[in-house]
C-alpha cells in the first residue's frame, strides 16, 4: 500500500468516522422500514464506504474518538465527500480517488433514493 | 499382492455412481455417523479429479466453479465435526471409502494420461461432460445417502432419548441432547451440499440418452456469480478468522438477499411466471428470514469495538452482491417494478439463483452459530458484555436456571475503560439463540421454496432429477433441521 502522510491519515480517519456513523443511522432507517426496505442498499453501500476507507489506512490508525454530529446520512456523506476533496488532489492514489466517487455515488443515493 | 487396478477413468466413474446408488438403496441409520466421518475424503477426492479433467469447452468458464462452492460446504462440515467433537474418528465407511479411492485413482489417471486432451471436437467434448457429469452424479446421490441415514439416525436417538428418560435409565446411558443436535446439524448442511450439486445434476442428467450429448448450460448471470462468490468467500473468511465485523456483514447482507429474493418472487408472480399462492407463501417466509438475519447482524454489531474490520476480501464480495442486486432489482427510487426487473433478466433465472443462495443460507446460519458457541477468541467491549450477559441471565433465571446467580461478567475497571474481554457464555447464549431462530426462518424459506426447482435445464424443460435413485417417500427436499428451542442445554 502507498505511504500516506500524517494529514492525510487524519483525514481519511475522519471519513471513516462520518461514514460509520451516517451508515449506522441508515442502518436504523432500513430496520424501521421492514423487511423490504430499499434503504438497505444505502446502508450496506456506506459501510463498504466506510470499509475501503479503512483499509487504505495503516492499521495502527485509531478509529475511536468522538461521534460525528449529525442525524441526517446524506449530510454526513456529504462532510465525508468535503474532507475527501480536500486530499483527492493530482497524484493521489487511485483507491482514494476511487473512494471519492463512491462517496459521491452514496450521496447521490442517499438524495434522490428510496432512503432520501 | 493385491491384483493392479486396470480399470479406465470412464469406469471408475461408473463404478462410483453405481457405489453411491447402491448405498443409496441399502443405507441405515447406524451407518449414518461413519459416512459423516468419511464424507471429508469423498468431497476432496472429487474436487481433486474436477480439477485435473479437461474443461468442457475451450472458451473461458462463464461463472464460478461450482465445484469450489461444495468443497467449501465439504470443508465446512469436516470443520464442525472436529469442533464439535461429533461423531469422532472412527470408524469410517467402507462405501464412501471406496468412492473416494475411484475418484482419486481417476485423477491420477488423467493427470498421467490426460492432460493433452483439449475439448476440440463434439466426442470429445461429450467425454468430458459425461466425465463431470459422473462425478458431480456421484456427489449428490452419496450426499443425499448420507443425510437419509444421517435423519434416521437422528430420529432414532431422539426416540431412545424419549425411551431412556421415560424408564429412567441412568442418564450417562442414555443418548445426548448435545449428540442429537449435532447430529441434526451435520444433517442440515448435508441437504445444502445436496441442492447446490442437484442444479448441475438436473442441467446434465446421468441417462443413457444423454450421456455422450453436449447441453451447453446458459451463461451465468452477474446476479448468479455474486451470490455464488459471496458464499464462498464466508466460508473462507469465517473458517479463518474470527471478528464480528464479518458476521455483522454477513447478517446484512443475507437479509438484503432476503429482501431481493422476495422482490424477484413478486415480480415473477405478476409477470405469472409463478403461482400467486406460491409467492405468498414465500415472501412470508423470505420476510422472516430478513428480520431474522437483520437480528443477528445488529446483535454482532454491539459486539464490534472501533477498531474491527471486516476481511477485505468478503467486503469486495459483499459489494459486488449489493451491486448486483441493485443492477437486477434497483432503479434511481428504491425497488425496480416488476416491468423494469423482467426487461432486465430471465425473473425465473434471477429467481433460482436468489433460491439457491437461500439454500446455502442455511450453512451459512449455522457457521454463525457455531462461531457464536465456541469460537474462543471472541471478544467486545466490557460494557456491551455486562449488559448483554445480565439480560440473558435474568431470562435464564425466569426459566428457573439458576446457574448465573450471582456471577460477574467483568471487573470495575474493566468497564470503566470499556476494554475488549472475552465474550462470556451468557453473552454467548444470546447470539446462539439468535442464530437458531436464523437456521429455522432459512429452513422455512428453503422449503417453502422447494417446488422452485433449483436446476437450470428444469426452467428450460420441467424434468425430474434422478428418481430411479430415490426410495419411495424420500424426498429429494431438503430435510427441515430445526435447531433446539431457545434455554436448552447445549
Amino acid at each position: 500500500m502507498e505511504q500516506m502522510d500524517t494529514e492525510v491519515v487524519e483525514t481519511v480517519t475522519g471519513v471513516v468516522r462520518l461514514l460509520r456513523r451516517a451508515a449506522e443511522l441508515a442502518w436504523i432507517e432500513a430496520d424501521q422500514g421492514g423487511p423490504r426496505s430499499s434503504s438497505q442498499l444505502l446502508a450496506l453501500g456506506i459501510d463498504s464506504a466506510a470499509d475501503e476507507g479503512s483499509f487504505l489506512l495503516p492499521r495502527r490508525a485509531r478509529l475511536d474518538g468522538p461521534t460525528p454530529v449529525g442525524h441526517d446520512p446524506a449530510e454526513l456523506l456529504a462532510s465525508a465527500e468535503q474532507l475527501l476533496r480536500r486530499i483527492c488532489v493530482v497524484g493521489a492514489p487511485p483507491r482514494l480517488l476511487g473512494l471519492r466517487a463512491l462517496v459521491a455515488e452514496l450521496i447521490l443515493e442517499a438524495n434522490t433514493g428510496a432512503g432520501a | 499382492m493385491p491384483a493392479r487396478d486396470r480399470r479406465t477413468v470412464g469406469e471408475l466413474l461408473a463404478d462410483s455412481d453405481a457405489l453411491s446408488r447402491e448405498m443409496l438403496l441399502d443405507v441405515s441409520a447406524k451407518q449414518g455417523p461413519a459416512m459423516v466421518r468419511t464424507w471429508g475424503q469423498v468431497v476432496q477426492s472429487a474436487a481433486r479429479l474436477w480439477a485435473v479433467l479437461p474443461p468442457i469447452s475451450v472458451a473461458a468458464p462463464s461463472g464460478p466453479d461450482l465445484m469450489v462452492r461444495l468443497r467449501v460446504i465439504g470443508d465446512g462440515i469436516a470443520h464442525s465435526t472436529s469442533a464439535s467433537g461429533w461423531p469422532g474418528l472412527e470408524p469410517m465407511d467402507e462405501r464412501l471409502l471406496e468412492i473416494a479411492r475411484n475418484l482419486s485413482r481417476a485423477a491420477d489417471l488423467v493427470e498421467r494420461y490426460g492432460q493433452d486432451v483439449q475439448p476440440t471436437s463434439a466426442e470429445t467434448r461429450a467425454d468430458i461432460t459425461a466425465a463431470r457429469a459422473r462425478v458431480m452424479h456421484t456427489l449428490y446421490v452419496a450426499a443425499h445417502g448420507t443425510a437419509v441415514a444421517l435423519g434416521e439416525y437422528a430420529n432414532d436417538l431422539r426416540n431412545r432419548l424419549h425411551l431412556d428418560t421415560q424408564r429412567r435409565r441412568p442418564v450417562g446411558l442414555r443418548p445426548t441432547v448435545r449428540e442429537i443436535e449435532a447430529a441434526e446439524a451435520v444433517l442440515s448442511r448435508f441437504g445444502v451440499f445436496e441442492q447446490v450439486a442437484a442444479g448441475y445434476v438436473a442441467a446434465h442428467p446421468v441417462t443413457a440418452s444423454v450421456l455422450g450429448e453436449v447441453r451447453p448450460t446458459p451463461p451465468t448471470t452477474r446476479l448468479q456469480s455474486a451470490l455464488s462468490a459471496w458464499d464462498i468467500q464466508v466460508h473462507r473468511t469465517l473458517a479463518a478468522r474470527t471478528d464480528a465485523a464479518d458476521l455483522v456483514r454477513l447478517g446484512r447482507v443475507q437479509a438484503l438477499i432476503a429482501s431481493a429474493a422476495a422482490i424477484v418472487t413478486e415480480a415473477a408472480g405478476e409477470k405469472a411466471e409463478i403461482d400467486p399462492e406460491m409467492v405468498r407463501r414465500l415472501t412470508v417466509t423470505l420476510d422472516a428470514s430478513q428480520v431474522a438475519w437483520s437480528r443477528m447482524a445488529k446483535r454482532w454489531g454491539e459486539l464490534t469495538g472501533q477498531d474491527s474490520r471486516p476481511d477485505p476480501a468478503l467486503a469486495r464480495a459483499a459489494s459486488e452482491v449489493r451491486a448486483a442486486i441493485s443492477a437486477t432489482a434497483c432503479n434511481p427510487t428504491g425497488w425496480a417494478t416488476p416491468d423494469q426487473i423482467a426487461g432486465r433478466v430471465d425473473l425465473k433465472r434471477a429467481l433460482k439463483s436468489l433460491h439457491l443462495s437461500m439454500v446455502g443460507a442455511v450453512d451459512l446460519a449455522h457457521i454463525a452459530r457455531e462461531v457464536a458457541a465456541t469460537d474462543p477468541t471472541l471478544t467486545a467491549p466490557a460494557r456491551v458484555i455486562v449488559m448483554r450477559a445480565q439480560g440473558e441471565a435474568e431470562i435464564a433465571r425466569e426459566q428457573a436456571l439458576t446457574g448465573y446467580e450471582g456471577m460477574t461478567w467483568a471487573s470495575s475497571r474493566q468497564i470503566a475503560t470499556n476494554q475488549a474481554i472475552p465474550l462470556p457464555e451468557p453473552a454467548r447464549r444470546g447470539l446462539v439463540n439468535l442464530s437458531n431462530d436464523v437456521i429455522v426462518a432459512c429452513n422455512r424459506a428453503v422449503a417453502a421454496a422447494a417446488p422452485l426447482d433449483p436446476s437450470e435445464s428444469a426452467l428450460l424443460e420441467k424434468s425430474s432429477p434422478p428418481a430411479s435413485v430415490r426410495r419411495p417417500g424420500q424426498s429429494r427436499q431438503m430435510p427441515r433441521q430445526e435447531p433446539a428451542p431457545r434455554g436448552r442445554p447445549r
